[in-house]
């Protein structure tokens, strides 16, 4: 029982510090636009080249056509096979593709083992269920399972080889950088070596997740920690959905904001629309920047401040 | 000197942290090899004895060194105050969402170095990577404003703080040119260039530590006189009287530019320095606006002829300032748009960063003169003849145009209808390097960094340049459109610096003036290319 009350925990800590995450991007104030362009929310032919409304005459009086399907086929391609570092820097895209798709297998696999036990669940539990859909899903996990741990392993030994060998990683490079690498190979490893050496058919993880989901209830005599490697491997997974969203690592789900509220965040401030409603709330709050020209002390607002001239010579 | 270099090596004192050695730099084709040994002239030691000047071979802003120990620790002491604020709402509204994405989500995987000219052309050298500055900040903001960060910073990047820190920090935000291309390729979203640009406002905003020619001579005189040049109101209208003048003489067409005319469709704002420096680029600007019977005017309210706004370089407060007084004079004139000349920058300022600024009756429609001259060209009220263009023309992209508001066709498909030389630069558009004048560079050259920013800033530009007319003879005259104001101040200055007018032949200009050196109604030529007409009367 012990294994599900710390993965209960861990999740827990992911929702919890992902969801403040989240919580703390959607309520900071409006900031001023800092688009870059190409905006892939564009039309096909301007994002194509990176242009953007502004391109039109009268801009102000048209509607601003925007399309998701761009935004889309940009977005999927980068998410999933980091197009961006392929472009810019091919190297490293060879070890860091294998490392997040590897990543992003064991998610799929995560899902597929909560629906496998889902259906169970549907079905007349304690008897197997049979059927397509069990057949299916055994062979998709096992798929989705072993690819991802050898991508893995691939990748997190890669990167980090390169960070220690490359002077220009290595220097920039702490503990924490490394730590965090290892962290993540410890569970591709662990992982690996269970299905390697004990379950090649990922009849445990299957299992496991059944517990999750009911309390801990056994499937087909299973009970967490059999192998030592399944154990390393429920215990580094569990800590590491703790563990990321803590840490620069929830870049995964961070770049939403990134790139949403802040690379293409080409919203026009409307008179009397919803962005002109947060910049006056902004326009209001009191700097105390303490240097002469600003002349704030407190009581000023920002449009107090940016109406007046700078106080000196 | 050690070229690898630690982010915590910022904080350990040397005499010169950083220095190019000759033959370092990328090196330049023929026939500029004699440039290749060529490194940044020593600073004089007489004039910078009492000045920090321990990062590099140059200084940009400039700062007085502290008078004793209790001086210093003041100094640390305040920028940790200002640091702080960077992080609060009532503080920094304007950028604190990007600031805290980017200062939390760096995954240190140098993407951004091979993006960065400076970081190229200099040699490689490690201070001038655009994560380099950014890792100083993040590792003095985690170890020394997080709870417990004295602690974690053993685990997550050590650095000390002290006066060299800080001073040296002040300074490497001014080897930054703000392009953000290496914004552009990060695969997370990072903006680098965004930290640069903090760094410089907690120095301005809370430290009073900027750069004059941005600061006194730049906003501060800006606000006070009208413009950022010095020109007060009557030297601006003298100006343009003069250029009236002028163009007459120049083209053969007389040309009236109208002042405060209250209810006009347009405020056309320039750069003043193109006043003074190009005036022809105003009088093109008329030149094509009266032909095509455009309802226009200037304003000669001070601050209303200057589009400029150097506060976007360096300083919110300044910013904001500057923006709203051109909004302001626009809404007096009740005109029906605002369009920016050729200045980069400025359409950025007020275009865009101003966006979520300017409220109710100050928010007027602003436009980029590259479009409305585009509306001008393909509407047909223009005759041309794009044979006296028949010369090599390149385009310059302007960061603050292209990459950050994305202007990128309107000017081209001028440049196609009008200048059958015309051919692009490698990369080119959003991908563009910057001219190295950017962020201020290109009016900033105190002590010795305009030989910095000749040498290190404007190489790659130099070499685009160069690639763009390979393969066209010497003796040919080539043209480098620049858009921007800027822009064309960093490109004049590496053409005269790398005598690129003797040995290459290279000439620099704006756009409308290729406009109007087409134009039909022209009884001469707009461009010389020194004594030479570009076409023959």
């Amino acid at each position: 029982m012990g294994f599900y009350l710390l993965s209960y925990l861990c999740i827990f800590v992911f929702i919890l510090a992902t969801a403040y995450r989240i919580y703390r991007q959607i309520t900071l104030p409006i900031h001023v636009r800092w688009e870059l362009y190409p905006v892939q929310h564009e039309t096909a032919a301007r994002a194509a080249y990176g242009g953007s409304y502004l391109e039109e005459v009268n801009w102000w009086e048209k509607t601003h056509k925007r399309s998701l399907f761009n935004e889309l086929r940009y977005m999927l391609p980068e998410i999933l096979f980091i197009r961006g570092l392929w472009k810019e820097n091919r190297s490293l895209w060879r070890i860091s593709f294998p490392f997040h798709f590897g990543l992003y297998l064991m998610i799929a696999t995560s899902g597929l083992l909560v629906v496998h036990a889902l259906v169970i669940l549907g079905s007349d539990y304690p008897a197997a269920p049979g059927g397509t859909i069990k057949s299916l899903l055994d062979g998709l996990i096992v798929v989705t399972g072993w690819t991802g741990l050898v991508l893995g392993n691939i990748g997190s030994l890669g990167l980090l080889s390169k960070r220690w060998t490359e002077p220009e990683l290595r220097n920039y490079s702490s503990f924490s950088d490394y730590f965090n690498i290892l962290f993540i190979f410890l569970f591709f490893v662990s992982a690996l070596a269970a299905a390697v050496f004990t379950d090649p058919l990922l009849v445990g993880a299957k299992a496991y997740a059944f517990g999750l989901l009911t309390g801990g209830l056994p499937l087909n005599g299973y009970a967490p920690g059999q192998s030592i490697a399944g154990g390393v491997a429920i215990v580094s997974a569990s800590l590491l959905a703790a563990y990321i969203p803590l840490t620069h690592m929830s870049h995964m789900f961070m770049k939403y904001f990134l790139y949403h509220k802040v690379k293409w965040d080409d919203a026009q401030n409307r008179r009397g629309g919803r962005i002109e409603a947060a910049i006056m709330e902004n326009l209001e709050l009191k700097p105390t920047w303490r240097a002469n020209h600003v002349d704030a002390d407190g009581r000023k607002s920002w449009r107090d401040i940016a109406s007046s001239a700078p106080k000196e010579k | 000197m050690n070229n690898q270099m630690k982010p915590s090596n910022l904080s350990k004192p040397s005499d010169c942290l950083c220095h190019i050695e000759p033959g370092e730099l990328s090196p330049l084709p023929a026939p500029y090899e004699d440039f290749n040994q060529v490194t940044i002239p020593p600073l004089n030691p007489e004039k910078v004895k009492h000045l920090e000047t321990s990062l590099d071979d140059t200084i940009a802003i400039g700062i007085p060194k502290p008078a004793n120990k209790e001086e210093e620790e003041a100094l640390v002491l305040r920028f940790l105050s200002g640091l702080k604020k960077l992080f609060e709402k009532e503080n920094n509204w304007t950028f604190l969402q990007p600031l805290m994405l980017s200062m939390e989500h760096c995954a240190k995987c140098q993407t951004c170095s091979n993006a960065c000219p400076v970081y190229e052309m200099s040699g490689r050298k490690d201070i001038y990577r655009p994560m380099f500055r950014a890792e100083v900040l993040r590792r003095i903001y985690k170890k020394y404003l997080k709870p417990g960060g004295k602690i974690t910073a053993k685990l997550t990047g050590d650095i000390d703080l002290n006066w060299t820190t800080i001073a040296r920090l002040a300074e490497l935000s001014y080897r930054c040119t703000l392009c953000r291309r290496c914004a552009t390729v990060c695969p997370i979203g990072v903006d680098n260039g965004l930290i640069t640009h903090e760094i410089r406002k907690l120095f301005s905003q809370e430290m009073g530590i900027a750069p004059k020619e941005l600061h006194d001579k730049g906003t501060v005189q800006h606000l006070r006189v009208g413009s950022s040049t010095g020109m007060n109101p009557l030297a601006a209208k003298d100006s343009v009287e003069f250029i009236q003048e002028e163009m007459e003489e120049i083209t053969g067409y007389k040309v009236e530019i109208p002042w405060d005319v209250e209810g006009a469709d347009i405020l056309l704002i320039h750069n003043a320095g193109e006043m003074l420096a190009w005036p022809e680029n105003v009088g093109a600007f008329a030149t094509i606006f009266q032909a095509a019977g455009l309802s226009w005017t200037l304003s000669s309210e001070a601050v209303g002829y200057d589009a400029v706004n150097y506060g976007l370089w360096y300083d919110d407060v300044q910013f904001s300032r500057v923006a709203v007084r051109h909004a302001d004079i626009a809404r007096r004139l009740k005109v029906k748009k605002i369009v920016m000349g050729e200045c980069g920058h400025a359409h950025k300022a007020l275009t865009v960063i101003a966006d979520r600024l300017l409220t109710g009756d100050l928010n007027l429609p602003r436009e980029s003169a590259m479009v409305t001259l585009e509306e001008i060209v393909r509407s047909g009220k223009l005759q041309f003849d794009p044979l006296r263009n028949d010369f090599p023309v390149t385009l310059h992209d302007p960061c603050n145009m292209v990459r950050s508001m994305g202007i990128v066709e309107p000017q081209r498909r001028i440049l196609r209808k009008i200048a059958p030389g015309f051919r692009e630069m490698t990369p080119h558009g959003v991908e563009n390097y910057c001219c190295g004048g950017g962020s201020g560079f290109a009016i900033m050259s105190g002590y010795n960094f305009a030989q910095w920013r000749n040498l290190v800033g404007s190489r790659k530009k130099f070499l685009q340049i160069l690639n763009a007319f390979e393969g066209e003879p010497r003796e040919a005259p080539k043209y480098v459109c620049a858009p921007c104001s800027n822009c064309k101040g960093a490109i004049r200055d590496i053409i005269n610096y790398y005598h690129a007018e003797e040995r290459s032949r290279l000439y620099y200009g704006g756009l409308v003036e290729l406009i109007v050196n087409a134009m039909v109604d022209m009884k001469k030529p707009m461009i010389r290319f020194g004594d030479e007409p570009s076409w023959r009367s």
